[in-house]
């Protein structure tokens, strides 16, 4: 089936709802979504939405900027940052405005807590500045975006996962993609097409990450030929329930608990001896890799455990009550008698498709894209840098979703239609032809289950040049396996099986392009340690990786770092 | 690892207009950490290599946020756990040799698409009876506008824990969406923002709910037990509050 379209927005998280409400009425729109719209991952995110309201204390956009740019350490484009945290004050209020309840200060005002590298006077001490809704500040403001969407009554494709991108003399003509409930494919002809189609963390083990998060668009926009940047920043966070990933927030170090090796030793005391425990997220995430290397894991194995048993069960219950309940469902463990198994998470992705600051997307040379739009986390800005703080992405989705929105009004007026072929959708009935056809004996879950237990091994916080060469090594041998991918499922609609499969074909794209952005990179910054080049090098690696698809593989470049007014210094905290 | 075996009686059905039944499948030996759908997972890597067709079902995040699993375990939408999602329900709540009863939240309005999966797009239909707050978003807003108390601040929080899994729904005799609805209406009309169309809302999004063929509230209060995100029943006497006074107040009726 053929659709057209003035504009297509893939994904319906924060990001594409955002840059959905600037469209104009009259305008044909169509937004697509992997999962039903208030099902997308924004919903997620717990602790809050970062802006300088100085509602508690006195704070200052240019105080939140030089957040940003350090938390980045210095690889954050500080144009980007600018606009960040311009721009924060002025996005709070709008959701205010849109209904999202935000928890109240006596005095009626919005009220603001404190997070991690959030400060004043550029360092000086902590500021309280993140806006929250409980916490579920992800799912308020989803769900009031949404419901915005549905009083402007787009098109809304739910359960539509996009197979492939069309793009014809270098600018966007359209996209085809997969409805789940038939297995039907359909093709959209349209002008633009904005990207928002988040993260993709499932290629490691453990990750925080939803099921759907597993990099459809930020592959298939490679395929069609955009360089990805910064591929090797990926965030860790410390504390994921073992074996599940889900999160147990910075909450409970910050109420006094602490990590314990297979030895029962409080191990931080030899990596962070002042702040121990709440040391940043990368120093805690390699503190306890480490530990699990050198074989003091809990009973040798893959994790350390987490220990709250002395703060009491009262003040559990008082403080920490969420995380004990996430922890009696998932473990049925009591934190007050037990120790709590837990090992890094993959949390977020710092990398993605090049944009300017109006979603634009940038190819290899610099030049736009006409018609290409990316926003949010599969795109990189980049505004986050080397290290992502937290509550900056939410405020990112929205302040970088209108934008990207209101450059698409404008472009709507100038770019007119390009033809498409009339075989769009043969690349792709060839590749689940293939799959379903295959004589091969190679089991998607097997295949994930190796590529995610590889990327774990080598890929993860810690990185060495023999490490990551293996690991490209085996990667690259998996993804040769992918050919002989058989999909034993023939139902045409429900085929989860057969989605697992394409996805699979991003997931181990994506994988390699992490490893080769991270060997690449010879020194240390941010999330990317490496453990033969510890320090970070600031001469020669102050510069954006550009990944970009070559007959021959992945080719790297660089592009400069845009600085305007923080010289790099030393990150200290 | 202690592992225990199961009975599972589970509702199949080809799609909309198809006749349903129950199917009984043994599984093997299963870890009691394992989640509920983690055990439909195994059963579907098996009923797939058997040539069988798997079985349907609704999930994402699986961390009891996203709002998209449920199915109504031996009788109970989300199963026997209280304030959880399906997603968040695990073995360990199970004994050996146990049987489960596996069916889709069933209601006029929630029309099945194929085995546990049910279209809740209903609920929609009633969000965009004015489910939203219509204000200019381009303008440029008034300063640190709308100061709002902090108790019903609270109170909106509370409402809008409501995440659209359509439990409530299913758990009630009457398939009432009182409890959603009125999780909508309270958060709204507790805010500043929800004034200005506050009778408009009330009266527009309980017509529509009739209009779907969602039923009464008869105030079994089967909802807010299920209720994974502990709704409660609060929110359809506010509802039912609004709904009076916008009648009486409301210049369109």
């Amino acid at each position: 089936m053929t659709h057209r379209y003035d504009a297509v927005i893939v994904g319906t998280g924060l990001a594409g709802l955002r840059a959905a409400m600037e469209m104009p009425p009259g305008a044909r729109v169509a937004l697509l979504s992997k999962v039903y719209p208030t099902r997308s991952h924004s919903g997620a995110a717990q602790g809050g939405i970062a802006a300088a309201l100085g509602n508690e204390e006195p704070d200052m956009p240019e105080w939140h900027t030089y957040d940003t740019v350090k938390g980045g350490d210095y690889l954050t484009d500080q144009d980007a940052a600018e606009v960040l945290a311009a721009d924060g004050p002025r996005a709070i209020f709008e959701l205010e405005h849109l209904g999202v309840p935000f928890n109240r200060r006596p005095d009626g005002r919005i009220a603001q807590r404190a997070f991690g590298g959030h400060t004043r006077d550029f360092g000086a001490a902590p500021v309280k500045r993140a806006c929250h809704a409980a916490d579920r500040t992800g799912r308020v403001v989803l769900d009031t975006l949404y419901m915005e969407s549905v009083r402007r009554g787009f098109r809304v494709f739910p359960e539509f996962s996009l197979v492939d991108i069309l793009l014809r003399e270098g600018r966007v003509a359209g996209l085809v993609a997969m409805e789940f409930a038939t297995g039907e494919l359909h093709v959209f002809e349209t002008r633009l097409l904005l990207l928002a189609t988040g993260g993709f963390g499932r290629v490691y083990r453990t990750t925080s990450n939803c099921f759907a998060n597993t990099g459809d668009g930020v592959y298939l926009a490679y395929r069609a030929g955009v360089p990805l940047q910064d591929m090797e920043f990926v965030q860790f966070h410390p504390t994921g329930i073992h074996g599940l990933g889900v999160l147990i927030s910075e909450a409970a170090r910050g109420e006094g608990g602490f990590l314990r090796n297979g030895d029962g030793q409080r191990f931080m005391d030899r990596y962070a001896p002042t702040i121990r425990d709440l040391a940043a997220r990368d120093v805690v995430s390699r503190a306890i890799l480490t530990e699990i290397r050198e074989g003091r894991g809990i009973q040798g194995g893959d994790c350390v455990h987490l220990d709250l048993r002395h703060l009491g069960s009262e003040r559990i219950s008082e403080k920490l009550s969420e995380i004990a309940s996430f922890i009696r469902i998932y473990l049925g463990l009591d934190p007050s008698n037990d120790l709590i198994p837990v090992s890094p998470t993959c949390h977020y992705m710092m990398g993605g498709i090049p944009t300017n600051l109006d979603g634009q997307v940038r190819a290899a040379d610099g030049s736009i894209v006409p018609g290409f739009y990316a926003v949010g986390e599969c795109a990189c800005i980049s505004v986050h840098g080397a290290n992502r703080l937290g509550c900056n992405s939410l405020l990112d989705l929205v302040v970088f979703g209108r934008r990207a929105g209101q450059k698409m009004v404008k472009d709507l007026s100038l770019l007119d239609r390009t033809e498409l072929s009339s075989k769009s959708e043969s690349r792709i009935h060839g590749r689940m032809k293939r799959l379903v056809e295959s004589r091969g004996e190679v089991r998607v879950p097997d295949l994930r289950s190796r590529m995610q237990s590889v990327m774990n091994r080598y890929g993860l916080a810690f990185r060495s040049e023999p490490g990551l060469r293996q690991g490209l090594a085996e990667i690259r041998e998996l993804a040769e396996q992918c050919a002989f991918v058989k999909v034993e499922n023939r139902q045409r609609g429900y085929n989860a099986e057969l989605m697992e499969a394409l996805e699979l074909e991003s997931l181990l794209g994506l994988s390699e392009l992490i490893l080769v952005s991270a060997l690449q990179r010879t020194e240390s910054r941010g999330a990317h340690y490496r453990e033969d080049h510890p320090l970070r090098n600031d001469k020669d690696w102050l510069k954006h990786t550009l990944v970009r698809a070559r007959t021959e593989g992945p080719e790297v470049i660089h592009r400069p770092v845009v600085i305007t007014r923080f010289e790099p210094k030393e990150r200290v905290y | 690892m202690k592992t225990i075996s199961l009975n599972l009686r589970i509702w199949r059905q080809k799609g909309p207009g198809a006749t349903g039944e129950f199917r009984n499948y043994e599984t093997g030996p299963l870890s009691t950490d394992m989640s509920f759908l983690e055990m439909l997972d195994v059963l579907n890597e098996h009923l797939t290599l058997e040539g069988e067709e798997p079985v349907a079902f609704d999930h994402d995040c699986r961390e009891g946020i996203c709002g998209m699993c449920g199915a109504v375990v031996n009788g109970r939408p989300h199963g026997p756990q209280s304030r959880t999602t399906l997603c968040q329900l695990h073995l360990r709540q199970f004994h050996n040799g146990d049987t489960i009863v596996i069916e889709p939240f069933r209601a006029e309005a929630f029309k099945p698409l194929r085995d546990l999966m049910v279209d809740r797009s209903a609920f929609d239909g009633i969000i965009q009876n004015g489910g939203y707050v219509s204000v200019n978003t381009g303008g440029a807003p008034d300063a640190n506008a709308l100061p709002i108390p902090q108790r019903a601040a609270e109170q909106a929080l509370d409402a809008s824990e409501c995440i659209g899994c359509g439990a409530c729904v299913a758990a009630c005799p009457n398939a009432s969406a009182m409890l959603f609805v009125g999780a909508k209406v309270s958060h709204l009309a507790l805010l500043p923002q929800g004034q200005p169309e506050r009778n408009r809302r009330v009266i527009n999004m309980v017509r529509k709910m009739d209009e779907l063929g969602f039923g009464n509230c008869r105030n079994e209060r089967e909802c807010e037990r299920v209720c994974p995100k502990g709704v409660t029943i609060r929110n359809i006497a506010r509802l039912n509050r609004e709904f009076l006074r916008a009648a009486f107040l409301s210049e369109e009726e």
